[in-house]
């Protein structure tokens, strides 16, 4: 028996292997949720520990922040790739929210789920003013106003408000409890259950982890969705259809920097500590080149940006001759990715698809 | 009292001072054109009234409805009743047609609908029956990306947008068979002609005066930022002096 006859007797009567079913499901928000699902439940296991895969040297504290700089990138591409908006200041917000949910947990309260909740309110709150301020200016003027706030917080964290925040030392003194104050984080998971997923840090950010990618795929089919795109056509023409331009920019900024301080916060959960770089416009930067490196205006873009990009800083970097050079690596990659592929790696993993298509036509026609 | 009055308005673009005291009337179920070469103003004449920047309006008044609305923001404007069909066919090209034409009923919802579905259609508008009975080659097209459209497909869709707003009292649109082929014309004018029986004032800005003066019942002539001429359609179309002096036809 041919592979044809195999695949011919699969799809007849189940129209689940076919291209038409596919492009029925791959949008739907059920879909995105299963999909979401099963890459994070095998996701630290491939990266870290399964046979082949793992080889590449990845490890589990790395697939960790891959996730958290994952939520980052996704919420950042709701700005800059749905909106259109270029903010080189959002370490301000995964900062800030680092450093409230750092101090909330040694002040208050060090549950896990309320400290991700303080560092989301500050992270609100900081994103109201700076986008009042920001949002008044356009294009390049936005970037820069967004960086030189961003600027400006790290120097205030630095120094001038160094009995808070430790100043350069950062902050040494987060507590996180265990979860509804039974579950510890760091305790490992047992048997197989370890072998999956190491321990409870990870399937605590994995759930907002998911949450973030369906909230995110709502938001882009929601009318807002719409909307964003159409400022980022042109929001002259919106404005002339009725839309509130600068209200809708203005919560599309809000929303981008509730994803940053939701990712701040697990990171201090994650790390234990606060430092004051997580301020520095380095951030900022960083997280506009893993949103392009991926693709812009796509969800699932932008974390195959971040997963490349933690790879290449945090394992490339330890490897032997080519170790010190990660950076350049990492620029080159951009540099080749964007030039040959606008649609960054999202774009080649689309055309692969189109590829994959053309050739199952055409075994079908033959 | 007229629905749309301005007297004597200037507006800058930075230091050029381009409209130098236009002062012209709309009244309620009127189509009227505003006819002038390249250059003249009809453009910086409906950002004025839109509220557009630029232009900067630095003296005279804009009255809708008897009401000022100079200083007003665009989208307050269109949802007063004023609507526009910019030039150059503005739609969303990355839009479908549906999605363009769904984005003025998102306009008028609640803010809090980001985690809705897309808006069913509200009825103060255009419905989407009324839409496609007056364009029908946007029904065929209803899933095809704008930008992929003809031209003057585009601008049926420009206009269709615009028709979707609530209570449009007043629609400017702005050179709407610029580019487009004689018979395409012919059909967008057909189409005016069909808004304008609904009720709907027109405030039609036209480079082929040929073609506005069809639909008109007034027109305006704007030369270097003022108004120089004002009559009734058949007044100028008999005025030959006026036109080869005015608009070299």
């Amino acid at each position: 028996m041919s592979l044809r006859d195999v695949t011919g007797r699969l799809s007849i009567g189940k129209p689940t292997l076919s291209w038409e079913y596919w492009d029925e499901i791959k949008g739907t928000e059920s879909f995105i949720f299963v999909a979401t699902t099963v890459f994070v439940l095998l996701w630290s296991w491939l990266f870290a520990r399964a046979p082949i895969t793992s080889a590449v040297g990845g490890y589990q504290s790395l697939a960790v922040t891959v996730l958290i700089w994952g939520i980052f990138a996704i919420g950042f591409d709701l700005l800059l790739g749905q909106t259109g908006l270029l903010s080189f200041g959002h370490a301000v917000f995964w900062g800030g929210g680092a450093y409230a949910a750092g101090l909330f947990s040694y002040y208050v309260t060090g549950d896990p789920f309320l400290v991700v909740i303080a560092g989301i309110v500050f992270a609100l709150v900081l994103a109201a003013v700076v986008g009042y301020i920001a949002l008044r200016r356009h294009a390049v003027y936005f970037a820069i106003l967004t960086l030189a706030i961003g600027q400006f917080v790290y120097f205030l964290a630095v120094s001038p408000l160094q009995e808070i925040t430790g100043g350069y030392n950062g902050f040494i003194y987060v507590q996180v409890e265990p979860v509804a104050g039974f579950i510890n984080l760091n305790q490992p998971l047992p048997g197989v259950l370890g072998t999956l997923w190491y321990d409870h840090l990870y399937l605590f950010v994995a759930v907002f982890f998911v949450f973030a990618v369906v909230l995110a795929t709502r938001i882009v089919k929601s009318p807002y969705g719409l909307v964003f795109r159409s400022l980022r056509e042109n929001e002259q023409r919106a404005a002339f259809i009725g839309i509130n331009v600068w209200r809708y920019k203005f919560m599309a900024f809000i929303l981008s920097a509730v994803f940053a301080g939701v990712a701040g916060s697990l990171y201090t959960i994650h790390t234990v500590f606060v430092s004051v770089e997580s301020l520095y416009w380095l951030i900022s930067g960083e997280v506009v080149i893993m949103t392009v490196l991926g693709g812009l205006g796509s969800v699932f873009g932008p974390i195959l940006g971040a997963i490349l990009y933690v790879y290449v800083r945090g394992v490339v970097d330890g490897f032997p001759i080519v170790g010190p050079y990660w950076f350049l690596i990492l620029t080159t990659l951009f540099t080749v990715v964007v030039w040959a592929f606008p649609q960054g790696l999202w774009g080649i993993v689309g055309k692969i698809g189109q590829s994959l298509r053309g050739l199952t036509r055409r075994w079908n026609d033959s | 009292m007229s629905l749309l009055e301005l007297d004597d308005v200037h507006s800058h673009y930075g230091p050029s001072h381009i409209l130098r005291g236009v002062s012209l009337t709309v009244e309620r179920g009127e189509v009227v054109t505003l006819l002038g070469r390249n250059g003249a103003g009809k453009t910086t004449t409906l950002r004025s009234i839109i509220g557009a920047t630029p232009p900067e309006v630095s003296a005279g008044r804009i009255a809708f409805g008897g009401e000022d609305i100079v200083g007003n923001s665009p989208e307050d404007i269109v949802m007063n009743g004023i609507a526009i069909v910019p030039e150059e066919r503005r739609v969303f090209g990355d839009f479908t047609v549906e999605e363009n034409l769904r984005m003025p009923d998102i306009s008028r919802q609640d803010w809090n609908t980001i985690l809705r579905d897309m808006p069913v259609e509200d009825e103060s508008g255009m419905n989407d029956e009324e839409i496609y009975e007056l364009f029908p080659r946007l029904e065929e097209r209803r899933e095809q990306y704008a930008g992929t459209l003809s031209g003057g497909e585009q601008q049926m869709l420009s206009i269709a947008r615009t028709l979707k707003l609530p209570n449009v009292d007043l629609l400017l649109m702005d050179e709407p068979t610029e580019g487009l082929a004689p018979q395409i014309v012919e059909s967008v004018l057909d189409s005016i002609e069909r808004i304008a029986e609904t009720g709907t004032t027109i405030l039609l800005v036209e480079q082929n005066s040929t073609a506005a003066l069809k639909v008109a019942d007034r027109c305006y002539i704007l030369d270097d930022g003022s108004i120089v001429y004002q009559g009734s359609s058949e007044e100028l179309v008999a005025d030959d002096d006026v036109r080869l002096r005015y608009l070299a036809v």
